[in-house]
């Protein structure tokens, strides 16, 4: 039972993620129908959910709001902004009932009851008509109550002397129901022996209606002394619905002279099972349509699919030890075997890769929260504009991502946006904004943030820098380099310190804890226009497809991502260049010896080769003894005793067993630059 | 449980490094290995040797002689790898140690075992359960936990100077 709880309230919860995420659409455009129609659908949903699990305290609250969205849809009360707060409030409150063991603390009781009151409010403004509702809940089943009746009416001939007219009857009979009537001429004689006063029709009739038979029994009260009258009740459900029971029927009062109950019943039966096993079609085709939808996307629990992974990347690294055996060893045929192999393993990898990716949607919805709550608590109008949501990245990237991106979002909001006021002074308009936009680029996904608030002036960082005795005042720097001092722990340009940001505990949180998931954040900001802060992340994190090189009869793995082009070069080149630097492609390039940067001794070799990769903004060339060629690395950790070796970003097992290490480039970069830099000194 | 039964098991794997016999808890042992091709990891520490492929996982190694603090000596047919369970910070962690050779597993009960001499001691007492005589030898129970974690090289042994603040600890237990 407890696992299914836990899945009522993972499910529960990204009810609630898409409650508020169609709220906070419908505030910018309350009239939108559809908008109101997914709140109730899913309210109702959460609702129907929470009963089933026994969480009866959510069922009830879920119940109030979800009669206030049907008084909206029913155009029966005005979607006002104060209802979209009180709901926003009491999704809050949802979350928190998630949680079973908040039931006794008193302020989460506290707050459940103003809501309950609130949400009471909302509903009844000046206690209006409890009885609309419930004609509305009526309409919810109208098959079920429907009966079918058989009817038999046989005037007297003499029925017309007290001035009864039995058409009334019928008609009065046709009001209750559906109704089909057969009219029987049969009895009527030729026209010499008729008598004008008598009735020699009689009617058989079939009706389906909600009333009870006393309805019926009341139609012909006052004949039912002068006719014979029989009401059979023949099923449970409007068989008129039926067509072919209709038509049967209809046939059987064409050839007979009158129809009969035992062969309405018998048709009745046929009918009956005919709409039963349709209707549970009807369900069936539901669920087979639910069933659809959730094929579309199953839940699996992140366990399996780690094992998967793990399951992947061991066939990957075997199939690395196949191919080399099969190069090392000629077996005929063994060749194409292999190469297959090699494909349907580079396939199931992208396929078990793509798995554990996720959309940044739901991310994005937290933060249009996020903004419309700080925008309203800084009295700051600001649109929020958000792309790409359906980007897709790994599911522990986007954990991750979480807290940095909020508070980059903030610093938006809080520093970035002026006030309105100040806005309008330098010409721009009122609102401000800020976009939050995904796109992949390459094998990493990039994430911006944009704003077009005030920017960051980089004399003012300068000023600060030097003040904090960060950097020295006659040193040179430029304008890029002086906003990167943002990321400096202890660093915040704020001028006063607010709820929301400013003590300082910001940026270099931000850049630690986007390099933790290996991605790199860059910012860039012009006065007055605003600033935009990028951040580059790697799509997944356990597989990366790299550069075998060799250095010194060791083999490392550069990603191939970071790189850019090979050039072989003279060994006497490298030694001998000034200040690090070679001409590539008539391109000045710096370049690190890998060889001198491990205090490796010179390799005996004429020729080596440089790995132009790709860092910040410039190339910067790694020297190697030769490139062995791509391989797909499976990245394990280096574990705790090299938590401080973060140049390697992990290590891989190569197809002969032997341990190479993956360098992270741009680490490995600022590691050396920043040696060389004090070398310099 | 498992931790019970593993505490209850009083057999130890001794293993030598020099002319000094050390021991180990079969519980923190998971593997001898003998010895294979280690890839260096540059700029890392002199004790940590760098890693090795067990069995698809990757295995931090550490020379033991360096960790003591002793002279680093050539590996020879006798030297082996011991994979070790460490608890670290809570986490267990892997790591493999290279001894000069592995002695044998012995059985020695608690009461066997006994609390190193708190004066002149050659080694740090945080290191050390204690030391037990067997077979006219001793052998220095390690606290394996302690000796291999992180921390740089945590020399066994006790420098000349350190000498006195120890002894002084000591004395106040």
């Amino acid at each position: 039972m407890d696992s299914f709880k836990k899945k009522f309230i993972e499910e529960a919860s990204e009810l609630i993620d898409k409650l508020e995420v169609t709220l906070l659409e419908l505030e910018k455009n309350p009239d939108d129908p559809t908008q109101i129609q997914q709140v109730f659908r899913v309210m109702h949903t959460l609702k129907g959910n929470s009963s089933m699990f026994g969480f009866d305290l959510i069922d009830k609250f879920t119940h109030n709001l979800e009669t206030v969205y049907d008084l909206i849809r029913n155009n029966q009360l005005p979607l006002t902004p104060q209802v979209l707060n009180v709901t926003l409030a009491s999704i809050d409150h949802l979350k928190a009932m998630l949680d079973e063991g908040n039931y006794d603390d008193p302020d989460f009781l506290t707050t459940h009851n103003g809501l309950i009151a609130k949400i009471d409010q909302l509903i009844n403004p000046d206690k209006p008509n409890e009885e609309k509702k419930s004609e509305v809940k009526d309409e919810h089943d109208p098959d079920a109550v429907i009966h079918t009746y058989y009817i038999m009416f046989e005037p007297r001939q003499d029925i017309f002397r007290n001035g009864t007219n039995p058409l009334y009857l019928l008609d009065e009979l046709a009001g209750l129901g559906q109704s089909k009537v057969f009219a029987h001429f049969n009895r009527v004689p030729l026209l010499d022996s008729i008598n004008p006063d008598y009735c020699y029709v009689y009617w058989e009739a079939i009706i389906a209606t909600e009333q009870a038979v006393n309805a019926i029994n009341d139609v012909f009260l006052f004949v039912e002394s002068e006719s014979t009258l029989e009401i059979q009740k023949i099923a449970d459900l409007n068989l008129l619905s039926d067509t072919k029971f209709v038509e049967e029927v209809t046939q059987l009062s064409n050839v007979q002279k009158d129809i009969g109950y035992v062969a309405v019943q018998k048709l009745a039966g046929q009918a009956a099972a005919r709409l039963n096993k349709q209707k549970s079609e009807v369900v069936k085709r539901e669920r087979i349509g639910f069933r659809d939808k959730s094929t579309a996307s199953i839940r699996v629990s992140s366990d399996k699919l780690d094992s998967l992974m793990n399951l992947v990347s061991e066939l990957v690294t075997t199939q690395a030890r196949l191919s080399l055996f099969a190069e090392e060893n000629n077996v005929p045929g063994l060749g194409p075997i292999v190469e297959n192999v090699q494909k349907l393993s580079r396939q199931l990898r992208d396929i078990a890769f793509s798995i554990v990716l996720i959309p940044i949607e739901n991310l994005f919805g937290r933060f249009q929260r996020l903004v419309r709550d700080l925008s309203l608590e800084l009295k700051k109008d600001v649109e929020f504009l958000t792309e790409g949501a359906d980007t897709e990245l790994d599911k522990t990237i986007i954990e991750n991502l979480s807290d940095p991106l909020m508070h980059i979002l903030r610093n938006s909001l809080d520093h970035g946006i002026e006030e309105a006021g100040i806005r309008v002074a330098s010409g721009k308009p009122t609102k401000g904004k800020i976009a939050l936009i995904a796109f992949y680029s390459g094998a990493s996904v990039i994430i911006q943030i944009s704003d077009d608030g005030a920017g960051i002036d980089p004399e003012v960082i300068r000023e600060k820098a030097i003040q904090k005795g960060i950097i020295t005042p006659e040193r040179k720097m430029s304008k890029k380099e002086i906003l990167d001092l943002v990321f400096l722990p202890g660093f915040s340009t704020a001028k006063k310190v607010t709820d929301v940001s400013g003590r300082g505990v910001g940026m270099d949180v931000v850049k630690k804890k986007i390099a933790e998931i290996r991605g790199e954040v860059d910012i860039d900001s012009e006065v007055g226009m605003g600033t935009t802060i990028t951040i580059k992340l790697p799509l997944t994190l356990s597989i990366i497809d790299g550069l075998l090189v060799s250095i010194n009869k060791t083999a490392y793995v550069i990603p191939l991502a970071a790189i850019d082009k090979i050039y072989a070069i003279e060994k006497a080149k490298i030694y001998s260049a000034f200040n690090n630097l070679v001409t590539l492609d008539g391109k000045q390039i710096s370049f690190f010896s890998l060889r001198k940067e491990f205090n490796l001794s010179p390799s005996d070799e004429e020729l080596e080769q440089v790995v132009v990769v790709n860092y910040e903004d410039n190339c910067v060339g790694l020297v190697v003894d030769f490139v062995i060629g791509e391989y797909q690395a499976v990245l394990k950790p280096l574990g705790k005793h090299y938590k401080n070796h973060d140049v390697f970003s992990g290590a891989t097992i190569l197809g002969d067993g032997t341990v190479a290490l993956v360098m992270d480039s741009n680490k490995i970069i600022k590691e050396f630059a920043k040696i060389q830099t004090i070398k310099v000194k | 449980m498992e931790q019970e039964i593993t505490s209850k098991i009083n057999s130890y794997l001794t293993f030598k490094l020099g002319d000094e016999e050390f021991a180990a808890h079969v519980g923190k042992v998971l593997n001898i290995l003998e010895m294979t091709k280690i890839t260096q990891v540059p700029k890392a520490p002199d004790y940590l040797k760098g890693v090795i492929n067990l069995r698809g996982a990757v295995l931090p190694v550490i020379d033991a002689r360096i960790k003591f603090g002793m002279p680093e000596a050539e590996y020879t047919t006798n030297t082996c790898i011991i994979v070790l369970d460490i608890d670290l910070d809570g986490d267990s962690v892997h790591v493999g140690a290279i001894v000069d050779s592995v002695q044998a597993v012995l059985e020695i009960d608690n009461n066997q075992i006994m609390p190193l001499p708190t004066l002149g001691s050659r080694y740090k007492s945080e290191f050390i359960i204690g030391m037990s005589k067997v077979d006219e030898k001793f052998i220095i129970i390690l606290n394996m936990d302690a000796v291999f974690s992180i921390d740089e090289i945590t020399a066994l042994k006790v420098n000349a100077e350190m000498n006195a603040d120890s002894a002084d600890v000591e004395k106040v237990e």
